[in-house]
């Protein structure tokens, strides 16, 4: 075999990367987990304490964007951690999320307008559904981009 | 673009996985490049040049 005359990056500092980013995936996915219980215990509580003060409420109601900043940080360094092709696959599967879920909705709005939407989201996507939606759209085009470039 | 990267990576023996750690890329984009499906970044291609010692306008064949 021969030898590598100028190699950009050593075995170990091969294995550090990868071992920096199975970290940084498991972070992000705490964080995404702590993001969803703590929104699932302020809607729990807002919920069963109507007596609250609408002050106190609201304070609950955000905090789930406290994690939820953490979340968007870790997501931003495990982006810039990944290579162009990755970087690339991601943004075409964010650009169909967003396009898929703006026609979706626009779509779902027009049905509703004719009265032909029947009982299913009657007033259109909320944040819950818009999120969901924005999910499905990007496995999708993630799943395109990569079939792409295999 | 065409490329000469598997003909390349061939000759040193080095497989797909071996040149993307080299070149702290994923396989992926390795694969991706040698058949011609994704044209590498200008900063990646002399990464490219730099690891075959090999002029850039040798490796990448712009198609006719």
């Amino acid at each position: 075999m021969s030898s590598n005359p100028a190699p950009d990056r050593t075995p170990t500092q091969v294995d550090r990367s990868l071992v920096k980013r199975a970290l940084r995936s498991f972070e992000l996915n705490a964080w995404l987990a702590v993001t969803t219980a703590t929104y699932l215990a302020a809607l729990f509580l807002v919920r069963h304490h109507p007596e609250w003060r609408p002050g106190w409420k609201i304070t609950w109601a955000l905090t789930p964007i406290l994690p939820g900043l953490f979340y968007l940080r870790n997501g931003l360094h495990l982006l810039r951690g990944l290579d162009e092709l990755e970087r690339r696959i991601q943004f075409e599967g964010w650009l169909f999320a967003a396009l898929g879920t703006v026609i979706f909705s626009a779509v779902l709005n027009v049905f509703n307008l004719h009265g032909q939407g029947g009982n299913w989201l009657p007033h259109g996507l909320g944040v819950g559904e818009t999120y969901l939606t924005m999910f499905i759209f990007w496995c999708v085009g993630v799943t395109i981009a990569n079939r792409r470039y295999r | 673009m065409k490329n000469r990267l598997r003909e390349m990576r061939t000759a040193r023996q080095w497989s797909q996985g071996e040149l993307a750690d080299r070149l702290g890329v994923s396989r992926q984009t390795i694969h991706a490049i040698e058949t011609e499906k994704y044209d590498p970044s200008l900063p990646l291609a002399f990464k490219i040049g730099r690891l075959f010692e090999k002029p850039l306008e040798w490796i990448f064949v712009p198609d006719a």
